[in-house]
């Protein structure tokens, strides 16, 4: 039996400023999407911060229940952004988690998922590949070119509907170096990391990406040894120590770029979030900082990198004509600040007509694992966002996180709405 | 811990998933909105319906076994701490808006509904209810009832009491008793409501309110005006209330406040004012422009350094944002915040300033406050530590001595917060001892079994 002296509340002790900053006031109730289906306390920042001060005092232990509760939260900052003293809860939620790990372990198969799984790129691949096969066989067939996914998403999923895995991955029909086409001057290399969902859902949207930046004169560099950005591990599931691993691989794969660009909006926020919850050492923090500061949202990068005119966001043939609306993913407006640049890349589309939906910015309820373990509560949280969607009469919700892509689709389908669910760069030509 | 058979009798009553009993969660009903008081219940019921709520206090009065009622738990009173264990009733799921009647010009909701929402649902309607406490993200109309709550409108729209037509109240003993109606006129023998209303939870239950309301007024205006010294801003609200305009609402923020809000969140405030008047003007465009007016001229003449007047809503919202910060500001600067509640009559407000500055000069104590200027109700805050026992009492008995100036000069114990748990060691030197004892008669009569919200208000044995 090995003799453990790490502290058992290591990482929360390190936001214990966070920890201390809430001083119950109750707002967080109002603008939690978790509470406003539940309306139990230990659903909203206050309860659960209140309950890892009684773990720190000594009053609660690594439970079930207790790790349950914490896992009840999207992470959607909405409690943070409304907080009168500002008070970051969802880092302790997230170091909270950490710490339970390191007490409780991960059950089965999550921990075979996030430890062994995840971490390995080509792996993940060929699990996703083997249960793609069997997908249209054993699983029945949904409406329009929906199906439900694999089985082996659908095991942890309960059944929510996404798009079919593609039949070849984007790593398997892109080069690693892709340069702007002749007569066009390089400007910038870039590197692009294209997040599981890019990667092996949606290729073509990869694929596009890649050739609209190359027409404007942007180099992209597409590394084979990236892999998941570990979002689910760490954030997630609170295992850092495979999450370091899945940082440390991601570093390398992009050390020599001007730009690390990302479609995935919780992809590009993780990335960032290594050197705030995974930098152990100097060395780490030190890399994890370079890394994340290179890091750019595509439209970010687009409106403010490229710094693009208006013409240059031509509409794609299939979106002429038609009234859009913008989701806000969590991962984008609140932890990251960008909220500009996707509404003007849409309002300048000529011939696209664009339409604000009320409260834009509220959690679509999928965040990740979130919707795998409480896929019921993540379906009501959907419901209020396809009302807006709905309230709206646009033809297509737009967003830029693959993530929320999926929830709003389940969403629209489970609705028999007629809507068109994009993410943001297949508006463009 | 209450008996498994009580247990699954809630469960029978509530349903399975309204009642908590896991260690975690009871921890999240064991606090409310201060820095000093929890306790543990020994379990949670979130009932849906007003049937529920009669059996679940049936079977308590039945079993002896202490109710403490709770809305979002955002007071600051300890009020909604179940210091004696037993069941927390939450009221957060009966959360419906039941009629909301434009040409009645009343709304009937359920007691969880948050006051935010039902402000949004009013506004759509062009209707306005204008109790506001600071909590309005949170808080519930439930609790505003049983509070008796009120805000910055209080100055010129009064409190949660001023408007409540009729009540449906779950009695100790379960029986569920109407009383008003949704008249505004109604002389129909004595006024029981207001015998529930700041009740704090320990008469009844309530589980249904029927409100009066008001149209939006068409326009608004805010202004802000900076002072070198804290006591002329108390002297320019005074001036303001006497010359025959009353602004929607006069907020006081002092140097400490204006700085840490800058901190928080920066907002161009000026950070050297020691104080800071924040006014809000409301009705017809004509009338809130000459009341403006008005209101700029007298802060001038009173020694405002500075006089802003918004000129949009966002400017507006920027400085109100600043004032609802403030209490944020407040209870997050130490580990201990005493916050007290006293409101003096507004023509002693520059006097009680004046007398604070001595206290705090006297005790050693930095006192921070800030508040509704506009009817005398302040915040005096001390900054302490509950661990220290030695600076702690030192600290009791400032806020002892802040209590009795604003008594002296004819004020109250609590103006808006309720006494809970908070100031209940107060209370025989705030209220005629004969008053003390008819409460605790009517008590007696409601809740002969003393189940409803035990320990509250009065301190027991006293």
């Amino acid at each position: 039996m090995a003799i453990t002296t790490r502290d058992r509340y290591e990482q929360i002790k390190r936001f214990e400023g966070d920890l201390s900053q809430c001083m119950k006031c109750g707002f967080c109730t109002f603008f939690c999407p978790v509470y406003q289906e539940e309306f139990v306390e230990s659903s909203v920042a206050r309860g659960k911060n209140m309950m890892i001060r009684e773990l720190l005092a000594g009053e609660l232990d690594y439970t079930k229940e207790y790790a349950d509760r914490l896992n009840k939260c999207t992470l959607c900052m909405a409690c943070t952004t409304n907080c009168p003293a500002r008070a970051n809860i969802p880092n302790v939620i997230v170091a909270a988690r950490a710490d339970t790990v390191e007490a409780r372990g991960i059950k089965f198969p999550y921990n075979i998922v996030y430890r062994w799984v995840l971490p390995r790129r080509t792996l993940f691949g060929n699990v996703v590949r083997f249960a793609s096969w069997f997908q249209g066989i054993f699983l029945p067939k949904t409406e329009g070119t929906i199906r439900h996914l694999s089985m082996f998403l659908s095991a942890l999923g309960k059944g929510r509907q996404i798009p079919e895995i593609a039949p070849k991955f984007l790593r398997q029909v892109v080069p690693v170096v892709n340069k702007p086409p002749a007569g066009v001057e390089t400007r910038m290399k870039v590197g692009y990391f294209t997040g599981c969902m890019t990667d092996f859902v949606l290729p073509d949207l990869g694929e596009h990406i890649i050739d609209f930046l190359n027409r404007k004169g942007v180099e992209v560099v597409v590394p084979k040894e990236q892999g998941c950005c570990g979002a689910p591990v760490f954030l997630g599931a609170g295992d850092f120590d495979t999450g370091r691993k899945m940082a440390d691989t991601n570093v390398k794969a992009f050390e020599d770029v001007d730009y690390i660009i990302s479609d995935c909006a919780t992809c590009t926020s993780s990335l960032k979030d290594y050197v705030k919850f995974l930098a152990d050492t100097s060395e780490r923090k030190e890399a994890y900082t370079k890394f994340g500061d290179k890091v750019k949202d595509i439209s970010e990068f687009l409106v403010d990198v490229l710094k693009l005119p208006a013409s240059a966001y031509q509409p794609a043939s299939e979106v002429k004509g038609k009234k859009v609306t913008w989701h806000d993913p969590c991962h984008l407006v609140r932890h990251l600040g960008i909220k500009d640049q996707p509404r003007q890349i849409i309002k300048s589309i000529p011939g696209v007509e664009y339409v604000e939906m009320p409260n834009a910015d509220r959690c679509c309820g999928m965040a990740g694992t979130f919707s795998i373990y409480y896929y019921d509560l993540s379906k009501k949280i959907a419901d209020k966002k396809v009302e807006a969607i709905e309230s709206t009469g646009a033809d297509i919700v737009v967003s830029s996180c693959p993530g929320c892509e999926i929830q709003l689709l389940d969403g629209v389908i489970r609705n028999k709405m007629p809507v068109k669910v994009m993410h943001i760069m297949e508006l463009l030509q | 811990m209450l008996e498994t058979k009580l247990i699954s009798q809630l469960q029978k009553i509530a349903g399975k998933e309204a009642v908590l009993t896991s260690k975690e969660d009871l921890t999240t009903y064991s606090y409310d909105g201060t820095t000093t008081w929890a306790h543990m219940p020994d379990v949670v019921v979130l009932p849906t319906t007003t049937e529920q709520v009669s059996q679940i206090l049936k079977l308590a009065n039945e079993n002896g076994i202490p109710v403490t009622p709770r809305g979002a738990g955002t007071n600051v009173s300890g009020g909604s701490i179940p210091i004696k264990g037993g069941i927390v009733l939450c009221t957060a799921k009966m959360n419906k808006i039941l009629d909301i009647n434009k040409t009645n010009l009343t709304a009937t909701i359920e007691p969880g509904v948050v006051l935010q929402d039902f402000n949004m649902a009013l506004a759509k309607q062009g209707l306005f209810y204008p109790p506001d406490p600071v909590s309005f993200f949170g808080c519930t109309l439930g609790g505003n009832v049983a509070e008796n709550s009120a805000g910055p409108y209080c100055v010129k729209y009064g409190v949660t009491k001023h408007y409540l037509l009729g009540l449906e109240v779950v009695l100790a003993n379960g029986y569920v008793m109407k009383l008003g109606g949704v008249t505004v006129k109604n002389r129909t023998g004595y006024e029981l409501i207001m015998l529930f209303t700041g009740s704090e939870g320990t008469l009844g239950v309530i589980t249904k309110i029927t409100v009066k309301l008001l149209p939006m007024p068409p326009a608004r205006k805010t202004m802000i005006a900076v002072f070198d010294d804290m006591e002329v801003a108390g002297q320019a609200v005074s001036d303001i209330m006497a010359s025959g305009v009353v602004p929607a609402k006069i907020e006081f923020v002092d140097n400490f406040v204006i700085r840490r809000v800058e901190e928080m969140t920066p907002m161009g405030l000026p950070v050297e004012a020691n104080a800071l008047l924040i006014l809000e003007t409301d009705g017809s465009p004509a009338a809130v422009e000459a009341d403006a007016q008005q209101i700029v001229d007298i802060l001038k003449k009173s020694g405002a350094k500075d006089v802003k007047v918004a000129k949009d809503a966002n400017e507006a919202a920027m400085y109100w944002k600043a004032r609802s910060a403030g209490f944020a500001a407040v209870f997050g600067a130490a580990h201990t915040v005493m916050a007290e509640d006293v409101a003096v009559p507004r023509d002693k407000l520059a006097e009680f300033i004046r007398r604070l500055g001595e206290i705090s000069k006297k005790s050693g104590f930095f006192i921070q406050f800030l508040g509704h200027a506009g009817d005398g109700n302040l915040h005096p805050s001390i900054f302490t530590d509950i661990r220290d026992k030695e600076q702690f009492a030192r600290a009791q008995e400032t806020m002892a001595e802040i209590f009795r100036a604003a008594m002296e000069l004819g004020g109250v114990l609590s103006g808006e917060h309720g006494i809970g748990l908070e100031k209940q060691r107060f209370l025989k030197e705030a209220m005629d001892p004969v008053a003390i004892d008819i409460m605790k008669k009517i008590k007696g009569v409601l809740d002969p079994n003393n189940i409803l919200n035990p320990g509250k208000i009065w301190e027991e044995g006293a």
